[in-house]
């Protein structure tokens, strides 16, 4: 059964349409409590800055591109998203953090921690399809990367001196030799 | 038989089978299973990519907007440091000399990072000031002479006075929109400037690639390498800039 889009999805869309009142609210409401957890854990405030950044263009990434629909309130799933990347920086220098994981996040609802997992398990999946992506041949890993600019296809073909046609072609088994790649990964 | 489902699903999804083939697919996609993971990879695959290499225009704004907000409320670093210091007891302490030792290792870290002469090279190398070219039609001199003279002296927050007007007579004027743009960079007003070069590379004048290598070097100049690489990827072999846009990126 498809979960109900959370009210808070309007948050997400302020984000994707650079709403500055919103994005301003997101901050009133969350970047404080950012902002001790990190200073709290051996951080300082230009640490929480940064990872407050970054989820929220994580958060960003996945509405544009993986189509995101929130199923839980925001504000704690934002927190919850920066927590875990404070605490992944900290294990990556070895640095053990003063709050013991997560337990004091047991309020959370299950709906917030799923949700935040997910985020996390496509930035995992991100990570294998550009190791993926790096395996393919020059001539490939070109074709893919001026055809996910953004630009009309026909331009593409121009600035690479194909005609429109041989480039539809040629990215299909790109992308499908892309795909065999990660196939085999999960095998 | 497995790799032609992967190709026929890339083939599908990249709008590249006919009618009857598409509806072919479909059919076959209502049971089988294997054809239905194959389009799931295939649609994360296309996502992750565009994630990654989509020249957003929009994330842009937002990571700016993002970026002046941090400054509104991460900022009094001192004042919450100092409230937390008072509740967090530490948990190493380092002797005297150590930390005057990594104090000013610190010091020096930042310092290089803002100095960061390796940058400044690449940059310095690879930022030839361009020559406004302007051919003297008689003893008086025209606006126009007057705004190359003022460029090619480097004079740029005069000449960005001077282009700006004749800009503003002629915004058709593809040589005048790039000197005012490369102006409007110099002097700071870099936004403005690549909106005026950004459209400039869309057209079809001979100062294309010339405001396509003048994007990279603005961005190469705040050490973006992803946008500087961007830029320089747009340039085709065969332009005047092909060569020198192929060795910076081989150096980035």
């Amino acid at each position: 059964m498809t979960k109900k889009v959370h009210e808070d999805q309007r948050y997400v869309t302020a984000l994707l349409t650079n709403d500055v009142a919103l994005v301003n609210e997101i901050y009133k409401k969350c970047a404080g409590k950012v902002k001790s957890f990190v200073l709290f854990n051996n951080g300082n405030a230009d640490d929480a800055a940064d990872i407050f950044q970054e989820a929220l263009v994580d958060i960003y990434n996945q509405a544009k591109y993986k189509d995101l629909q929130l199923t839980c309130p925001f504000e704690p799933f934002l927190l919850l998203v920066c927590k875990r990347k404070w605490l992944n920086e900290l294990k990556k220098k070895s640095v053990s953090p003063v709050t013991k994981g997560e337990d004091d996040l047991l309020h959370i609802g299950e709906d917030t921690f799923e949700q935040a997992e997910v985020l996390a398990q496509q930035q995992e999946q991100n990570v294998l399809f550009l190791q993926a992506f790096e395996k393919l041949g020059e001539r490939c890993k070109e074709i893919i990367r001026w055809s996910m600019k953004g630009e009309a296809q026909e331009k593409v073909a121009e600035t690479l001196g194909v005609t429109y046609g041989y480039l539809r072609k040629k990215k299909s088994e790109c992308m499908a030799s892309l795909v065999k790649l990660i196939d085999r990964k999960n095998d | 038989m497995t790799e032609d489902k992967i190709l026929w699903t890339a083939r599908y999804a990249e709008g590249d089978l006919n009618e009857t083939e598409s509806l072919a697919y479909e059919s076959l996609l209502k049971h089988d299973q294997e054809l239905k993971e194959h389009l799931l990879d295939y649609l994360e695959a296309h996502g992750s990519l565009r994630m990654l290499f989509a020249y957003d225009n929009e994330r842009k704004s937002l990571v700016s907007t993002l970026e002046a907000l941090n400054e509104e409320y991460f900022d009094n670093i001192e004042a919450a440091e100092a409230e937390i210091d008072t509740v967090q007891p530490k948990v190493t302490k380092l002797s005297t000399y150590l930390r005057w030792v990594s104090g000013l290792a610190a010091v020096f870290v930042l310092g290089m990072l803002i100095w960061a002469p390796w940058k400044g090279d690449l940059y310095e190398q690879f930022n030839a000031a361009p020559q406004m070219n302007v051919a003297e039609r008689g003893a008086e001199k025209t606006d126009l002479d007057q705004a190359a003279t003022l460029f090619n002296d480097k004079k740029y927050q005069e000449a960005k006075v001077a282009l700006s007007k004749l800009n503003l007579a002629d915004s058709q004027n593809a040589m005048v929109t790039y000197y005012y743009g490369v102006s409007l960079i110099e002097t700071s007003e870099v936004a403005k400037g690549r909106l005026l070069l950004e459209e400039l590379f869309k057209g079809d004048s001979v100062y294309k690639y010339d405001a396509a290598y003048a994007m990279a070097m603005s961005y190469l100049k705040e050490d973006k390498k992803v946008d500087t690489r961007f830029w320089l990827e747009k340039i085709p072999d065969g332009a005047v800039q092909f060569e020198k846009a192929q060795q910076l990126l081989k150096k980035l």
